[in-house]
């Protein structure tokens, strides 16, 4: 009597099992097929419909190459100072529109977090943040224009505003991640619900508050660049007036550069930051007088511990849903 | 102040300690925030001159705006040029996502230790990504109008390169924090680099991805609206010429309207990813 | 001190967590209350400063009546009232010292304590609490560079600087070793002698229970079902109140007997 590799079973008695047991057939992934088609449908109808001519599209590559080649062969960095100027007007705007989101958000966030707010009240500020964050910046500039000016004051203004959704929405998340210990403790002591908020809540979100206002200033940096729309001033308006209205291509390499460069200059300066905001202080753990108590974190191999409820705003991402 | 009397003091060194002064980081970013905030807010040769009684001031003006918004011209909604508008962002969007989505995907792998082959092929994908999104939406917009043209084609460029960014830096942060197991056995059974990103890492950062990718087409619906201005097309091209011509009463109208269609997408948009994730 | 009287809570979930629960607390005395996880210490605890509502009975403390629902009130109570907890519940990011103001909420002006202007009164007993625990100078550090008996005891700290009649402790061991459980618990016990505060403590362990507890009340599924001093309970009664034989995990010290 042969034995299969099926354990100690017959052939019969395998042959048995195999009828009782099917073999399942790959399922059918209906939600992949629908996905896939929808997508390549869309695709093909919009590429069809959009009004595109096939000569813009043939010209593209050798076009592209072409004005690359007017811009930086060879460089020409007379125009640098005042690339640089400009530079420094989209850096202005873009600092006080973070600075303007952050002051208008700091309130709204705490209504908006669930664990501190009844449901009417969290409904009601997410709705506002939602507003504020499916306008996009040049609808605000363009309705605020007329009555502030054509100035960087102005693209500030539309800047702060259209932050402040984000910076509330995320700032909501960071509340909603603290630990309820300290709250309850609060509640337990007799503090009313602004104390609670200000010794049991804003300690443990300032951190990654903080970092998030830098984040948006990141963002902001790119998008002070719809000034340009309109002529509002900043590196924006310049590369649009090179490159769009006077074709100064040179010239507009040299402001393209200097923009790229401090761009990612500020990227890298506020990305440190953020990181060592939320990482908190390194311990300067003092073993003190209390022999025999071994402070968490300090065993061999540990770390520095993170506290924050969310970490990801440190490595300058996060979960936009 | 005798309520809670103290004990006789047994352990040494319990000397009530004096109030330090604030770490210095705290101190000099505290005083960094505030500094940087004056210096460039206010109004000298590198400040914009921020003020907020001028802003006040303005306030008091004859305001366009509102003038519009008293006498909304509803009709313009249905106007051709309008509805051509909106079929060409949402065209504009779906194109540059799809087409931003499938190049973001190797860059997004690439760009993190796990999915690339070696550290030089890490270090340039990463400087590349950070390139492309340190020049905005509206800068590759005006560049490919002045070398190709005003219409559609640019607009979608400018927003290829947009959804490119934003899909590639957040799909390569989950790919940074994916469980490495699945990575450790693929490796252990002999899998080659391509095959392990295959089998191990895709699997795992597919939902992400798909749903920032949706995401995208979102942020794209919104920054069509800026392309306009420099003639790359969408919605935007109406929004300038109402603009530019101080038509109040029909601008206010399309910015509603448009925000009622950035609504719904939204809506269905955060539907499906709940479905994904 | 502390009354309870046919004391019920159920919660939203149908979980009934305390039955018909009377019992009576003398001034300065040291109560521990025992029983399974799940057999509602906790949900008694809390009942006394209001954090969970009596579902029926009453609950007093002196000859206020605890309810939750008045909030300026319970407020009030609170403020006399303080509170251990198991997880210490520090805010981490921020000092020592601000953690013990957090005792002082009540008692000073909402814009003081909002700016944090406290009053160099409060900060004095802030600080003359931390030296009753002994910690006084760690009074600038951030909690989180304090061991876990550390922040326990600025967690005590907390309670005292609210000047308190009553004491509750929700497992103030829990998440300690056991040299430092007995420190945590050695400092409550003197603190209730010297300073003739009720304390109402919970504990898991049944030798903690016996060694610190003037009084033991042991609960069994939200049940009263023993009331008397420590000395007395012995192996029989908490065979009793577990409803289950006793294993080494019902002590803190394995290798200790009861």
């Amino acid at each position: 009597m042969a034995r299969t590799s099926t354990g100690g079973m017959t052939d019969a008695q395998a042959q048995q099992r195999s009828e009782d047991i099917v073999r399942p057939e790959k399922p059918f992934n209906r939600f992949r097929w629908t996905v896939t088609i929808t997508l390549l449908v869309l695709f093909f109808v919009t590429s069809a419909t959009v009004d595109i001519e096939l000569s813009q599209l043939a010209a593209l590559p050798e076009r592209t190459l072409f004005y690359l080649g007017l811009m930086y062969t060879p460089p020409d960095v007379t125009e640098a100072p005042s690339a640089i100027t400009a530079m420094i007007e989209s850096l202005g705007m873009a600092w006080i529109g973070t600075m303007i989101g952050a002051v208008v958000s700091f309130p709204l966030a705490f209504l908006a977090a669930t664990n501190l707010f009844g449901k009417p009240v969290v409904f009601a500020a997410r709705q506002i943040l939602n507003f504020f964050r499916s306008v996009p910046e040049i609808v605000f500039l363009i309705l605020l224009l007329p009555v502030t000016g054509l100035s960087p004051v102005t693209v500030a203004l539309a800047l702060g505003i259209s932050s402040i959704g984000t910076l509330g929405k995320l700032g909501a998340e960071v509340i909603e991640g603290i630990e309820g210990g300290p709250v309850e403790a609060a509640a337990a002591a007799g503090g009313g619900r602004l104390q609670r908020i200000r010794w049991a809540v804003i300690p443990q979100v300032i951190p990654e508050i903080v970092a998030l206002w830098l984040y948006r200033f990141e963002i902001n940096i790119r998008n002070s660049a719809v000034a340009g729309a309109v002529g509002a001033g900043g590196i924006g308006t310049l590369l649009v007036r090179q490159i769009g209205q006077v074709r100064e291509w040179a010239a507009a390499g040299t402001s393209l550069a200097i923009m790229v460069i401090i761009t990612l200059l500020v990227d890298t300066i506020s990305g440190r930051v953020r990181r060592r905001i939320i990482r908190g202080p390194t311990r300067a753990v003092d073993l003190g007088a209390n022999a025999g108590e071994q402070p968490e974190g300090t065993g061999p191999g540990a770390g520095p511990k993170r506290e924050g409820p969310t970490g990801s705003v440190g490595g300058g991402s996060f979960v936009p849903v | 102040m005798s309520a809670v009397p103290a004990a006789p003091s047994s352990r040494p060194g319990s000397a009530r300690p004096d109030k330090p002064p604030p770490p210095p980081f705290v101190l000099w970013g505290s005083l960094g925030l505030v500094g940087l905030t004056l210096v460039l807010g206010w109004d000298w040769e590198y400040g914009i001159g921020f003020s907020l009684r001028d802003i006040y001031d303005n306030l008091g003006r004859y305001n366009p705006v509102l003038e519009g918004v008293r006498n909304l011209d509803w009709s313009t909604l249905a106007s051709p040029t309008v509805l051509a508008g909106f079929a060409e962002t949402f065209q504009m969007a779906a194109i540059a996502t799809i087409l931003g989505g499938i190049v973001a995907l190797p860059l997004a792998l690439l760009n993190s230790v796990t999915g690339a082959p070696n550290t030089f092929v890490y270090v340039a994908v990463k400087n590349f990504n950070s390139f492309i999104r340190a020049i905005p939406d509206l800068i590759y917009a005006v560049f490919f109008v002045a070398a190709i043209g005003r219409g559609a084609l640019p607009g979608v460029l400018a927003l290829f390169f947009l959804s490119i960014a934003v899909i590639a830096k957040l799909t390569s942060d989950i790919v940074d924090g994916i469980d490495q197991g699945p990575v450790e056995s693929a490796r252990a059974s002999g899998a080659s680099h391509t095959q392990m990103v295959k089998t191990a890492v895709l699997p795992q950062i597919l939902p992400g991805y798909t749903s920032f990718a949706l995401y995208t087409f979102e942020i794209n619906l919104r920054g069509s609206a800026v392309l306009g201005f420099v003639g790359a097309g969408g919605i935007g091209e109406v929004f300038n010429n109402y603009y530019q011509r101080g038509w109040y009463d029909r601008l206010v109208a399309v910015v509603i309207g448009f925000f009622v269609v950035v609504f719904i997408v939204d809506r269905i948009s955060i539907a499906v990813r709940k479905r994904l994730l | 001190m502390i009354t309870f009287e046919n004391a019920s809570v159920t919660y939203p979930g149908g979980v009934q967590a305390l039955r018909d629960v009377s019992l009576e607390l003398g001034d300065g005395e040291f109560v521990v209350i025992v029983g399974l996880s799940g057999a509602g210490k906790s949900t008694l605890i809390r009942a006394v400063n209001g954090l969970v509502p009596l579902t029926s009975g009453t609950c007093r403390v002196g000859d206020q009546v605890v309810d939750a629902h008045d909030k300026k009130a319970i407020r009030a109570l609170r403020a006399e009232v303080g509170m251990i907890f198991q997880t210490h519940n520090l805010v981490k990011r921020t000092t020592v010292l601000n953690n013990v103001l957090m005792g002082r909420l009540h008692r000073t002006a909402t814009w003081r304590t909002l700016l944090g202007a406290y009053t160099k009164g409060d900060v004095e007993l802030a600080m003359q609490a931390l030296e009753r625990v002994e910690i006084v100078e760690k009074a600038y550090v951030r909690a989180s560079n304090l061991s876990g008996g550390q922040q326990q005891r600025v967690g005590i700290a907390r309670a005292l600087a609210q000047e308190p009649k009553v004491v509750l402790a929700d497992e103030p061991t829990a998440s300690l070793d056991p040299p430092t459980s007995h420190l945590v618990m050695r400092d409550l016990k003197s603190i209730c002698r010297d300073l003739n505060i009720t304390m109402l403590v919970n504990l898991p362990f049944l030798d903690l229970a016996r060694a610190y507890g003037d009084r033991i009340v042991g609960l069994r599924a939200g049940e009263l079902v023993y009331d008397g001093p420590a000395e007395e309970a012995d192996e029989n009664v908490f065979r009793d109140i577990y409803g289950r034989s006793l294993t080494a995990d019902d002590v803190l010290e394995k290798e200790g007997s009861l």
